[in-house]
Formats: C-alpha cells, structure tokens, sequence
C-alpha cells in the first residue's frame, strides 16, 4: 500500500485500509517477537527521539524497544533535566531536535494537539503518543491487534468501554478505530465522567454498568486517576470500586464470558478487585506485547513511506 | 397480623381526587380489599362514621435529632409525634451530629426505626461530606445502604459546580434532591425577613434574593443535568414564579411549610423567638402567593420542616435563639385550617399533596394510594371536630411552637402502619395484642 501521511496523529485520520494495512503489518511483527534472536537491520541509520513532556514508562519503552528492534537509534528526552526547565518554549526546543536531523519524534504532551503542532512544524515523522484528552493512536492500533488476534474479525464486535471516558485519549482513540472497522461500541462509568456528547464520537452510552456489558464481547476498563476524585467527579475511591470496578455478575453469563482489557497498568482493587486472578484479565499481557508490534509496524510504514 | 376493617368512612381517593364511602380491609400488611358492605368477624373493627380515610400521610421534610441530640428529639419520640400527626412514612433530615453522609449512619438509623417500629422513617443523605459544600457525599452507597433522597437542608449548597457535577452524578443512582435554598453570602447573619419589621425592630434582615437567586440557579442546573429536584419550605412570591415557569420545563416540585401559612413576618413582634424560622416569615403578599400556588397545584407537597429545640435554647435573647419550629403532631390541622377553612383546597386535594404527591417524588410505589394490593398505610382524620393546640402535650421533646391555644380542625384520629394501628384517638398504642 502506499503510505500518504507523513505522521501518525490520530486514528481519526486513517482510513479503514490503513489501519488494517498497520494491523497486518503489526500482526506481522508480533509473530517475530516470539522468535529469537530478533534483530532487524530495517531502521539501520534512522534515529527516533522520544520527546516525552508527560510521565510514560510503559509508552517510551515501547517505542524506545520497537526502535531498537527496528535497529534504529534511539534518544530519550524527558522534561526533567531539560532546558524546559531553563523556560525554554515547546517550538524552541522541537526546532532544536528537529535540527539535530532526527528522524522520528515521539511526543507526549498534556495539552491536546500538539503533536498535529510539531507535525506541521517540522520536517520529521512526527508519532503522536499521547496528546492531552484527544488521541494516543498507537494505544488504540495495539488494542485493536489484541482483539484482532483474539476474535479474527470487527465487524459486529461490541465493545463496552467503561470509567472516564471524558478525559480518556485511550478511549477516544480506540472507538474511532473500532467504528472504522464496523465494531459496535458502548460507553458507561460515572455520568460526571461521561458527558452526553461523548457519544459524537460513535458509541452509544448506557447507564448502568450492568446494561451496558450485556451482550458485549469484551469490557475495556480505563484507568481512573485519583485526581478526578479531587476535581469533584466522583465521592471516593471504595464507591468508584463499588459501582465501576470489574463484577463477577458482569462476566457470569451462559455462554462466552466477555474478555477484559486494559491500558495498564491496573489500579489493583479499583478497576479491578483482587478477587480477579491474573488469568481472568490475561489479555492485558497480550496488550503490552502487541503494543512493542505495533509501533514497529508503525515505524516501519512511515519510514517505507519516505521511500516511495 | 390481626385484620383490621374499616367500616362507615368516607374512603379518600387521592390518585382520583374522589371520596367514596365504602370500607377497606386491611390484612398482613395490605390493603385486601374495598368495598361496600365488607363484613369479617375476625377482624377489628374500627368505626369511621364522619371520618375520612385515606392513605398515610407522607411528610417529606422532618429533623429527628438522631444521632448527636437525642436529648432534643430521637427516632422514638420523633416517630411518637410523626404517629400523633398521621404520618405513616417522614423524611429524616440529614443535618444531625455526625451528619448523615456515610452508609454506617444510614444503617443504624433505619435498624433504630425497625426497633421502634411506629412509623417508616426513610433517611435522606447529605449531599455534601459532613454538609460541608466542598466535597460529595457517596451517593452510591448511601442510597444502597438505604437513603431515599439527598438533602443538605439546613444549608444551602454554594457552589455552583460541585451541585452541578451532584445532579449529574446522583442520576447515575436515581437519586432526587431535596433543596433548601439559601446563598450565605445574602443571607449572612440575618434573622427575621427583610421588610416593614426588621426595619422597625432593628432586627438583621434576610433578604428574598437569598433564596430566590440560590433557587433560579439550581433551578437552571437542573433543566440543563436532568436531575430530579424538589425545592423544600418556599416563603416568597417569586419562589412561585420561578417555579411555575420551571414546571412548564421540567419536572420539578416543591413544597411549603404550615407556619408559612399561618404566620407572617408582623407575628414575630407577638410571638418572639418561637416564630423565628428558616426561611423567615415574610409578607402578606408573598402568603397569598404561596397558597395561590397551593391552588393552582404549582405547589405539589405539603411538609413540615419540624425542627425541634429545647426550650432554654429558644428562651434566649432573639438573635441567640436558634431557627426551628416544632410542629409535627399539628401538621395536618394546621392545614387544614390554612387550606381547607379558608377553602383554597378540599380534603382530597390536601390528601394528594400529604401523601399522593410525596409518595410519587420518592419513588414509593406502593404508598399514597388506596388500592388493594397496595401498603396498608392509613391515616383516618376526623374533619369536622376542633380541638385548641395543648403544646405540653406534644409527643415530640420540641415545645417551640408558635401555635398554643389555636383553635384546629381537621385532627387525625387514627394512624395505621404496615396493617398496624400505632395511634387511635390521638393516643399511642403501645404495642399489639394477637
């Protein structure tokens, strides 16, 4: 396929081939990750920075591995012990690594749309790894292949996304992939979290908890922070466990039990109980593992796309 | 449980607005049958010739003092006045010592009801940790625990965005609000109404705007969350207004209070401490306004806001003396001499709004309607009869009662609860004899 776009932003503006040629590409990479030793020479001579202005381990090391993987060179930069510091400005500071001749810069950062900003900014592939509330396509690309691999197909899957929803790039990134490819996706959580015009983005929402896991295939449960409990969204930690945290009722039905994703890592007795055992949400493992596949193939595709 | 058939009233119909006299037989707890001429040898008999019988009242804004002030009133002497007023089920106002925001309160009380077992009591939550308007109480478990609405009564919720995020977040539980409106910041450290005697007396005025301004806010949050909300004890004209232009809306409700009826701001030079109240008493004007309301049906609950207090805190100095009427056991006759004598409403227009319309904004679906299948909660009133107020004589521990000595009609004689009589003839009945 050929590959039109420069950066990978938003699943927003892929199309459905896209993201399947990315899903096929991943898929692909998945495979290899099982194999050892597992050294590529395809990213030879291209150097990625991690430009990280939010906290992520979890995320830059996976991109931080993919690149590596890929034989790529890879730089971190963390806002710690930087010339943010110094009141140096985002512009500053991006034209500075874009001058350095980078290849790739993976952003992180708090405020929506900055990686669209540095994309148009600058000369390199820019990878959006998160920006602010608005999308984190690489957490969406690796959550789709996890069900891909799991089911084989989208169409008429129905996904029950629940917890905050409202501040949750997770949740507006994987929905707009999974609307691309003809699953069907509900919404619930705290009403305080999950404002009516939420449901612009494709899904449908359902209150309670309960009605909306009925009949789905799997319940993807977000991460909350304790922070929303001190912006006022909810009264305590033991009443959002209480009410959105996983339920054996929700799992407990006749036929297939639903699966149980994830973005990690887990608030253990929150989202999920310590009555659950490992096995019963294995599919976050499978997450993590897709999430190293998928950013190759994404490093891969807007490499190969420079070639062109 | 004993059978207990009703015979020679006039039944009260109050989800028909019709009277019918026929009889009513009560067994295990429901109402088994109406109809005319029911004949049961087992069971007691009451004769209701001249009384009217409907189901139990419902008052939707009580303070029973427990926990933290038993010694002012407590859920026994609180469901002995409740008993002695009619009322079958109250709504027991959170603002007690500790505050009813936690689901550990709301267990104890509703297991201390069960002991006393004379009324239901059904609690209200805070809406507000501690009533403190800075964080929400956990509605979620409250209301598993077992309240039936949130209510910050006694306060007024001042921040805009943490009742906003409330109304959003209690739908979630089906959960509605009971308002007292007041904006601190208007009302300050006011004591009577703003008008003719507070400019004469010297006293320190509450303006109308305290509550009207708090009321058009949450009245607007509300229409734009969704939530359920019943405004509590209105005392200005424009309180009316508001919420006729609301009601074409949304639903919304709201109810008044007896001495908002009855007294006006120029009675506190007479009666002193024992009529200053929460919201005060205001003018002429915004009393017609209130029973204009009542008429029209804008007005959908009549409560009580009883407030009990010992008399040595109401016998100090005006501005030290705490707000508060104690009115429970003369609710009823209260309105009925406000309503029914000044003939604004007839006896089964004041049934809907004291039990038909309550039962319906708490979600009470087997309460405030008199068919078989339905809970036999009774209240039978004897219409024609006066009787003069004996303050002493109150069940309740609260003697602040601005009523001594009126003269009343419209007294409850009977009150049966869960197919049980716990008041005949205006006297407690201990316990049942099988």
């Amino acid at each position: 396929m050929k590959w039109k776009h420069k950066d990978l932003l938003g699943i927003n503006l892929l199309s459905k081939e896209e993201i399947e040629y990315l899903l096929e590409r991943g898929k692909y990479f998945r495979e290899f990750l099982d194999c050892s030793p597992k050294k590529m020479k395809y990213g030879e001579g291209y150097c990625l920075v991690n430009f990280f202005l939010e906290p992520s381990t979890r995320t830059r090391v996976s991109f931080e591995t993919a690149g590596r993987l890929l034989g790529m060179e890879v730089v971190n930069f963390t806002s710690e012990a930087s010339s943010f510091q110094k009141g140096e400005s985002l512009e500053d500071t991006a034209k500075t690594l874009s001058r350095m001749k980078f290849d790739v810069l993976v952003v992180r950062h708090h405020q929506s749309g900055v990686a669209e900003y540095l994309a148009q900014l600058l000369p390199l592939h820019v990878i959006n790894a998160g920006d602010g509330m608005r999308e984190h396509p690489t957490q969406a690309l690796l959550d789709l292949l996890t069900l891909q691999r799991k089911f084989g197909y989208f169409q008429g899957l129905k996904v029950a996304i629940v917890g905050d929803i409202l501040h949750s790039r997770v949740a507006r990134s994987l929905t707009l992939g999974l609307k691309k490819l003809g699953a069907e996706v509900f919404f619930s959580g705290p009403p305080t979290l999950l404002p009516l015009a939420m449901e612009h983005l494709g899904a449908k929402i359902i209150f309670p908890v309960e009605e909306a896991v009925k009949g789905v295939d799997v319940i993807y449960l977000l991460r909350i922070q304790k922070e929303r409990q001190e912006a006022g969204y909810f009264p305590s930690i033991r009443e959002y466990a209480h009410f959105f945290g996983l339920k054996e009722k929700w799992l407990d039905r006749e036929n297939s039990r639903p699966l149980i994703m994830h973005p990690g890592p887990v608030n253990r007795g929150v989202e999920i109980g310590y009555s659950f055992t490992e096995e019963d949400f294995s599919l976050i493992e499978e997450q993590v593992t897709c999430g190293v596949a998928v950013r190759m193939a994404t490093l891969e595709t807007l490499l190969q796309g420079e070639e062109q | 449980m004993k059978k207990i058939l009703i015979k020679g009233g006039t039944l009260v119909f109050p989800q028909k607005g019709v009277f019918q006299d026929v009889d009513i037989l009560l067994e295990s707890g429901l109402i088994t049958r109406i109809g005319k001429g029911i004949e049961d040898s087992r069971a007691h008999l009451i004769n209701a010739s001249n009384l009217l019988v409907g189901p139990g009242f419902i008052n939707i804004h009580v303070h029973l003092r427990e926990p933290g002030r038993e010694t002012e009133e407590n859920l026994l002497t609180g469901s002995r006045a409740a008993a002695r007023g009619g009322f079958t089920s109250v709504v027991s106002m959170p603002n007690t010592h500790p505050p009813i925001d936690n689901p550990i309160l709301v267990r104890y009380l509703l297991l201390r009801a069960k002991e006393i077992g004379l009324v239901n009591i059904f609690p209200a939550g805070a809406i507000t940790v501690g009533l403190e308007g800075k964080e929400m109480a956990e509605y979620g478990l409250l209301k598993e625990a077992g309240v039936i609405a949130l209510s910050d009564d006694g306060r007024g919720v001042q921040d805009a965005r943490l009742l906003y995020l409330a109304f959003q977040y209690a739908q979630y539980f089906n959960l509605p609000f009971i308002l007292h409106e007041e904006d601190e910041n208007l009302s300050r450290d006011g004591e009577i109404s703003e008008g003719k005697v507070a400019t004469l007396s010297g006293k320190r005025a509450i303006p109308r705007v305290a509550e009207e301004s708090l009321m058009a806010r949450d009245l607007v949050l509300a229409y734009r969350t969704g939530a359920r909300v019943h405004f509590t004890h209105l005392s200005t004209s424009l309180e009316v207004e508001l919420l006729r232009w609301f009601q074409e809306k949304m639903p919304v409700s709201a109810d008044v209070t007896p001495h908002h009826l009855l007294l006006i701001e120029d009675d506190v030079l007479g009666l002193g401490t024992e009529a200053k109240v929460k919201p005060p008493l205001r003018s002429l004007e915004d009393q017609k306004a209130l029973k204009e309301g009542i008429k029209e049906g804008v007005i959908s609950i009549l409560a009580s806001d009883h407030a009990p207090h010992p008399s040595e805190d109401k016998s100090r100095s005006f501005s030290e003396a705490p707000f508060g009427i104690s009115n429970l056991e003369i609710t009823v006759p209260l309105y009925a001499k406000a309503l029914i004598e000044e003939g604004i409403i007839n006896w089964v227009e004041l049934w809907e709004k004291l039990s038909y319309n309550p039962a319906l904004f708490l979600g009470l679906d087997n309460k405030g309607i008199l068919e078989e299948g339905r809970d036999a909660d009774i209240t039978i009133v004897d219409p024609g009869t006066r009787k003069r107020v004996e303050v002493s004589n109150f069940e309740s521990q609260g003697k602040n009662c601005p009523f001594e000595n009126w003269s009343l009609p419209g007294w409850p004689v009977y009150t049966i609860v869960d197919g049980r009589i716990v008041m005949a003839e205006g006297s407690i009945v201990e316990s049942e004899f099988c």
